[in-house]
């Protein structure tokens, strides 16, 4: 009984001490690079992910591992937050929702913009207001003529709370005088689900996530919700151009990595990234996924994400729109 | 291509597997395979081990081929089906097949639903599946995102079983010295024949409906089992049917999961997921034009699904007689590698030594749980579903602006409490009916 006890104790202690020798310091990057995807997999920023995690081995000596961690956004991006500032956990997704568009709703456990430095940005995509294939209504005008006869609620799917999408069609129903209330799921992919099943009236969603399914002749598109169209849907008009004065910077994507990194390590990370943007075959998949590249480096992506985020604030502020 | 059907052939085998470790070491290596531990574990106790690896392997591959071929004639004709399930039919259905398993499975039924509430409280530690907030952290960031149900589960089952080993240390070696027959015998077969075939029927449907599908049809297979045996007091203590039903179900359910990605594009659970994004990044849009478009795509992974479980079965049989043997040997000398796995085990999934310590302290809640003689199974199963039946029912109530009534005027969910609740008045009358029909 005493040597059995004895040998248990050395096994535990063998296995606390597994991870202390692995944490040898190299020539960066001398092991791989975690991408951490603060989503549900089959998303459009996990889909993103593992496009990049694709073409990064091409331009490094090291791959990126795509982890997941759900959680609203916030909990993953958070894990990113604390993590150690090496440059061996990164954030795929940065400039989502949760990141521009949630810090002028609620109270932050961590600073979007201070406890992150931006790296590059990959893409923007925009927000597409959509609704089944069989559903009565054909326009945002016939939304607005059918809440005002009725008087009934629009219920609308949405990827997560006081994110992008949420943000998006909240403030499209208070311009627009309808009654949105917005069902978040647990990512875009089961959003999108639940309006293909006819359990909502509308829905919103990125291209990546919907197209499939207006190709399946399941969803028409009503709306999109940026400031001009997406080429992805070249044929949907915009709000504004149905007379409705919203618009948003739909949802960027970009990466970051804890405050604290070594500036070398972000210039290794933001030069691989331009080299992997600058890739035809990545570009065509990009294309493929309905999220058109739109590269940015670390210097101006940080720029335009304190743009992004004050316009966002001011929408906000106009519409007075609140979430809890 | 290779890499799609690798990823399937992963999926799929991991649930095959997930059945061994349940019966051999009481450790369920995947949410589906909880209710396997409940008397597949039992059977190894009494040295038949054989016999239960055996019957899961057989039954596994019964209901992954008859999966399959449900999938490969009626493919799209179901797809419409899994659309059918929003969040009113997906609560409903999480509920009353939680509800079910929990009343029926244990011996006493308020400490079954004791152990339900324990389970839905800890699965509500972590992120508010609504509003996005965290709850129940205290402050802590490794709680954040919950606990993980495989530590919850190693912890429980494993560790506790070991820490209430060590309590009555030559017992248990005692009771695991004979190992009795290998191969499930004649009777074995004729026992357990029904069994996987309303499994199979019970995990091909269910395994359609997006999220969580696998781990409900384990328990409601196992519910309907214990509803129809001629013996139903051998439930818990090591009844065959036990093992069969819910293993050949959450097999079918991992080949009909299929059906929704390939046939509506639709990802039903994480693992389908990745599959689905490694398609879209190679360009191909899984759903209604896969078939067209991808004719190789698609027969291929249903051809590779066929292969696989004729493979799966052929190196698993071999190895059953092997695997039994392990039961021989001494608890002292188990004990420690099963401590030191569970260890390494949880810490792998994040990385992180918290992981470590929930895992002890579960274990020590699990040794508890053995003491005062509750079972763990209720408490681990709503862990796994309380997400989704909170999840869903909050969305429910958003879509009927507050309105319950959403639950009772939709068909499906109306369908499935009524039979909940046929299915309660029954049992209650039942024991009112005993109670007072038996002289005392």
């Amino acid at each position: 009984m005493k040597r059995f006890t004895a040998v248990l104790a050395v096994m535990l202690l063998a296995s606390f001490l597994v991870p202390a020798v692995s944490m040898a310091a190299d020539a960066y990057p001398s092991k791989p690079v975690a991408g951490m995807v603060p989503m549900k997999p089959g998303g459009s920023t996990d889909l993103m992910a593992r496009a990049i995690e694709k073409y990064w081995i091409k331009y490094s000596s090291q791959p990126m591992v795509i982890v997941n961690k759900p959680g609203g956004g916030v909990v993953g991006t958070e894990g990113v937050v604390r993590s150690k500032p090496d440059g061996y956990t990164l954030y795929l997704g940065y400039g989502s929702g949760h990141d521009i568009v949630m810090p002028s709703l609620q109270k932050m456990p961590y600073d979007p913009q201070k406890d992150l430095i931006p790296v590059a940005r990959v893409s923007i995509h925009s927000v597409a207001i959509v609704t089944g294939a069989k559903s009565q209504f054909n326009s945002i005008k016939d939304l607005a003529a059918w809440s005002k006869k009725e008087g009934k609620p629009i219920t609308t799917a949405v990827s997560v709370k006081a994110g992008a999408v949420d943000l998006a069609l909240t403030a499209f129903g208070k311009a627009a005088g309808v009654n949105i209330v917005t069902v978040p799921f647990s990512g875009g992919a089961e959003a999108a689900t639940a309006l293909a099943g006819g359990h909502l009236m509308i829905g919103g969603g990125h291209p990546s996530e919907v197209i499939p399914h207006i190709k399946a002749g399941r969803f028409k598109a009503l709306a999109v919700v940026l400031p001009q169209r997406d080429p992805s849907l070249p044929d949907v008009p915009t709000l504004k151009e149905q007379g409705i004065d919203v618009a948003t910077w739909g949802s960027v994507k970009g990466v970051a990595a804890p405050a604290g990194t070594p500036k070398e390590v972000i210039q290794y990370l933001e030069g691989t990234l331009k080299k992997v943007c600058e890739d035809p075959e990545f570009r065509k998949t990009m294309e493929n996924l309905s999220q058109p590249v739109m590269y940015q480096g670390s210097e101006e992506f940080g720029k335009f994400l304190k743009q992004a985020t004050a316009d966002y604030a001011e929408i906000i502020k106009r519409l007075n729109i609140t979430i809890n | 291509m290779t890499a799609i059907i690798l990823m399937a052939g992963i999926f799929y085998g991991s649930m095959y597997g997930g059945s061994t470790t349940s019966i051999l070491l009481n450790l369920p290596g995947e949410a589906a395979s909880v209710v396997t531990c409940i008397d597949g574990y039992k059977m190894a106790k009494k040295g038949r081990a054989g016999a239960a690896l055996g019957i899961a392997a057989i039954g596994s591959f019964v209901a992954g081929t008859i999966g399959i071929l449900g999938m490969t004639l009626f493919a799209p004709a179901i797809a419409g089906f899994a659309l059918s399930f929003g969040p009113p039919e997906k609560f409903s259905l999480a509920v009353v097949g939680l509800l079910m398993a929990v009343t029926l499975s244990g011996s006493s039924v308020t400490k079954g639903l004791v152990m339900m509430a324990m389970g839905l409280l800890l699965a509500s530690v972590g992120l508010d599946p609504i509003s996005g907030k965290t709850r129940f952290s205290f402050g802590v960031i490794e709680l954040q995102s919950g606990f993980d149900f495989v530590t919850l589960a190693m912890g429980v089952f494993g560790l506790g079983e070991i820490f209430a080993g060590l309590g009555s240390f030559i017992k248990a070696e005692v009771a695991t010295t004979k190992v009795g027959s290998v191969w499930p015998t004649l009777k074995d077969w004729a026992e357990s024949r029904m069994a996987i075939f309303r499994g199979t029927l019970i995990g091909f449907f269910a395994g359609v409906i997006p999220g969580g599908g696998a781990v409900i049809s384990s328990l409601v297979s196992f519910a309907v089992e214990k509803k129809v045996a001629k013996h139903p007091e051998e439930f818990g203590q090591g009844a065959i049917e036990g093992v069969a039903g819910p293993e050949s179900a959450n097999n079918a359910a991992s080949s009909s999961s299929f059906i929704p990605l390939l046939t509506l594009g639709i990802p039903g659970n994480a693992s389908i997921a990745m599959i689905f994004a490694a398609l879209l990044i190679k360009g191909i849009t899984p759903g209604p034009f896969l078939i067209q478009e991808h004719p190789e795509v698609f027969w291929g992974v249903i051809a590779s699904m066929y292969i696989g479980n004729v493979m799966l079965l052929v190196l698993n049989l071999p190895l059953v007689g092997l695997w039994a043997q392990l039961t021989r040997v001494p608890f002292g000398l188990m004990a420690p590698v099963i401590i030191l796995f569970t260890v390494i085990g949880s810490y792998s999934i994040q990385g992180q030594a918290f992981d470590i310590y929930t895992l002890i302290g579960f274990g020590l809640f699990g040794y508890l749980l053995r003491k005062l003689k509750f079972e763990p199974g209720p408490l681990v199963l709503a862990f796994v579903l309380g997400p989704m039946i909170e999840a869903s029912m909050r969305q429910s109530l958003l879509m009927s602006g507050g309105s319950f009534l959403i639950f009772v005027t939709r068909p499906i969910s109306l369908a499935l409490i009524g039979l909940f609740a046929v299915l309660a008045v029954g049992q209650a009358a039942l024991i009112v009916y005993k109670r007072f029909s038996t002289p005392t």
